[in-house]
């Protein structure tokens, strides 16, 4: 499984380990359980800072996605949905919404790009799933 | 049955690794920059028709200097020869590694720098797998390693007789590669966005394969490490047969190991060949070059060091400059 980081992308190198990682555990591709590669190898296999992927393990910690036990590195651990700030939640597809307005896109182009996305994630994720319960 | 002489040893040894050394250069080395087809040069992306224009003074400078290392280091192979010092053919096996790899390496860079000047900025992907010492490290195998090290020297101490050490610490110095191994399984390259998948399965594969030739050359060490006790308990009248024994358990593994590393080779050669990007490509972290990380590069510069300083230190006492 990998996470792709972008050459061109605005948010930090960390950000986007962050953002990758909830990706796929919303893809189920990383299930609950499932380990993640520590702090040192991530680190060497991109050639950053330790600290840098230590920061982004930690937010991951911090928002509840991974539970990181001394010995056995970063889990993925139980989520099970709880409430949040529908404000909060909105804020990043206000923000993509403005970007693809700027862009130039119509409603309707906009309306499809997102059906697209859902879809895809949705397929995705129940692939997914599928492949979990096989194994 | 009478045993072999220093002379005839040396003979058998310089024998095996200039073979290796003929086979490695014909079949692997001559054919290098073209690894990846006629559109690449050392791995760097050329433009179309780049070997019927300065292509060819690049691939004659590259085999000039293959030819002129491998004699430069004959020419020395010759004065041990000539010269009767036998003591020497340690020492040149490592001066080989010292003058070779360098040279090479510092080739690939200044091509990465002439050709691939301004290599293009490429999304990099991140493996989520996990890789754990176990999956690469026997443990069992490690600890047995130990134990027979450990086993030798007891048995070189116990015996209370005067014994040159010289040879079987450089010996057991050398066959420290654990840290080595460690190192290898800890360090990894940036993989381009695409074909992740291939670029991961192709690093993955040169790391197992670099573990196993590690693993052999270890033995490799072992075994001579293992001919100083065997000698001094050795019942004097049957000696010509322990030496060889000895004889031909090194030569077989010493061709297990050239095996495992040309089978390294050539795997690399048939994985490497179609994956793109080659390697002239940059992450947004930094190039993507394969080389060794800084912890390996620490490891084997502490290694290297410590074989030379043996070696060295051999000589220097061989013409009584040290006590």
């Amino acid at each position: 499984m990998f996470l792709t980081l972008q050459a061109n992308d605005k948010r930090p190198a960390y950000q986007q380990i962050v953002d990758g990682i909830k990706a796929l555990i919303a893809r189920n591709g990383l299930r609950e359980g499932m380990t993640l590669p520590s702090v040192r190898q991530v680190a060497g296999d991109l050639g950053i800072n330790l600290n840098t992927v230590a920061v982004a393990y930690r937010q991951l910690q911090d928002e509840g996605f991974v539970t990181v036990r001394h010995g056995a590195g970063a889990v993925i651990s139980s989520r099970t949905p709880h409430p949040v700030d529908e404000a909060e939640l909105c804020q990043p597809l206000r923000t993509a919404l403005t970007e693809l307005i700027l862009a130039g896109k119509t409603s309707q182009e906009i309306e499809q790009t997102v059906r697209r996305e859902l879809a895809l994630l949705q397929q995705t994720r129940s692939c997914n799933t599928e492949k979990g319960g096989a194994q | 049955m009478t045993a072999p002489t220093d002379f005839e040893v040396m003979v058998l040894v310089t024998v095996l690794v200039v073979l290796s050394l003929v086979y490695s250069l014909v079949r692997f080395a001559w054919k290098q920059p073209l690894r990846n087809g006629p559109g690449f040069f050392l791995g760097i992306e050329v433009p179309a028709g780049f070997y019927d224009g300065p292509g060819k003074q690049w691939l004659t400078g590259y085999r000039a200097l293959l030819v002129a290392l491998h004699l430069a280091l004959a020419v020395a192979l010759a004065l041990c020869f000539a010269l009767k010092r036998w003591n020497l053919i340690p020492l040149w096996c490592g001066g080989f590694a010292l003058v070779y790899v360098p040279a090479v390496v510092a080739l690939n860079l200044w091509t990465r720098h002439k050709l691939g000047a301004t290599p293009p900025v490429r999304a990099v992907a991140l493996s989520l797998e996990s890789r754990r010492l176990g999956d690469y490290i026997s443990w069992p195998t490690e600890a047995l390693f130990a134990a027979i090290i450990a086993a030798s020297w007891w048995l070189l101490l116990r015996r209370g007789v005067a014994f040159d050490w010289l040879p079987p610490l450089q010996m057991t110095w050398a066959a420290l590669i654990l840290p080595g191994k460690i190192a290898l399984v800890r360090s990894g390259a940036p993989l381009p966005a695409e074909r992740a998948e291939e670029h991961y399965r192709y690093q993955d594969a040169m790391r197992r394969n670099a573990i196993h030739a590690f693993n052999a050359w270890g033995w490799l060490m072992l075994v001579t490490l293992c001919g100083f006790p065997l000698r001094m308990i050795w019942p004097p009248a049957s000696l010509p047969s322990l030496v060889w024994i000895f004889l031909a358990v090194f030569s077989a593994v010493f061709v297990c190991m050239m095996i495992e590393v040309w089978r390294g080779m050539r795997l690399a050669a048939t994985m490497g060949r179609d994956l793109r990007p080659a390697g002239s490509w940059m992450t947004p972290f930094r190039g993507a070059t394969r080389q060794m990380n800084r912890s390996y590069l620490i490891w084997f510069a502490i290694w290297i060091g410590g074989i030379l300083v043996v070696n060295l230190y051999s000589l220097l006492r061989s013409y009584s400059l040290v006590r």
